[in-house]
């Protein structure tokens, strides 16, 4: 089995992404909200992703999986030290902070990859919110 | 929103209820985010892997939900100081998902109040962390 400790503070290439307004509104509605044109802070996560530089598939390749291999949302946090703005566009920089071997009762054996993603609006220093994602990778039956 | 001070812990938020997720809206998620994970799309994907007769939700809006509770809590968006999910389940098209909290610290100095949260959908449980939220 590959150990992918070797990943720890690998940074991801970033870019930006530009909040649109349609989005907003498009994302309350579908969450069952009250439509708003307004940035729910949930769209922290869309900002991130998408201002990671890199695809689901390009990080699934980094820890040697594929979409066949079940990979799941294991947490998800988020400071915030701004407000999201519609229409706003963001710099994202994204670094891997930790890849744990672990055994769980249902998941068997899994590792669990921990990257960071530093939101700030475009010209600005100060991060407007910092996202915490760990995503769970099934190993089969791996080593613990 | 009370006023930190006048809050208590141990206190219980009002629920945050969808009365039924609509699968419709999860399809419009998955255009959203490009995600074309065949279980956020097809009920035969989620047939197949013996998952149900409905299509599952993406973490990202369950998350939404997870914020929204503390949100209307905190009485604005803007309140929303931080928050830490763990995914535990998924949510599906056509569950009732209900989200409550209870308060488990306060600081009445900084106006802040930290939550504990717990989502289930369909009675099972979903979702669980925790959120801060500036009550000022």
């Amino acid at each position: 089995m590959v150990d992918h400790y070797d990943l720890v503070g690998h940074r991801f290439p970033a870019g930006t992404y530009t909040l649109p307004e349609y989005v907003c509104w498009l994302w309350s509605d579908a969450a069952q909200l009250p439509p708003a044109y307004e940035a729910h802070p949930g769209l922290a996560h869309l900002i991130a992703s998408n201002g990671l530089g890199v695809s689901v598939k390009e990080i699934l390749e980094l820890m040697g999986a594929t979409t066949d291999d079940g990979v799941m949302f294991g947490e998800f946090g988020v400071e915030y030290h701004g407000t999201l703005r519609a229409g706003a566009t963001y710099e994202c920089d994204a670094e891997v902070t930790d890849v744990e071997r672990k055994r769980g009762r249902r998941a068997g054996v899994f590792d669990k990859l921990s990257f960071e993603v530093t939101i700030r609006e475009q010209g600005c220093d100060a991060p407007v919110a910092v996202c915490r994602n760990a995503w769970i990778f099934p190993r089969g039956d791996g080593d613990a | 929103m009370t006023a930190a001070r006048e809050m208590r812990v141990g206190q219980r938020t009002d629920p945050f209820v969808i009365e039924s997720v609509d699968p419709a809206r999860i399809k419009t998620v998955a255009a959203i985010l490009q995600d074309p994970t065949p279980i956020h799309l097809d009920a035969a994907a989620t047939r197949l892997l013996g998952m149900g007769d409905s299509i599952s939700a993406q973490g990202a809006l369950n998350m939404t939900w997870f914020a929204e509770a503390a949100v209307r809590f905190a009485g604005g968006r803007e309140r929303l100081v931080s928050f830490e999910v763990r995914f535990l389940d998924h949510v599906f098209g056509g569950e009732r998902f209900e989200c409550t909290g209870t308060v488990t610290a306060i600081d009445p100095d900084q106006g802040r109040v930290r939550l504990e949260l717990l989502a289930t959908s369909g009675g099972r449980p979903v979702l669980g962390g925790t959120a801060v939220v500036r009550t000022v």
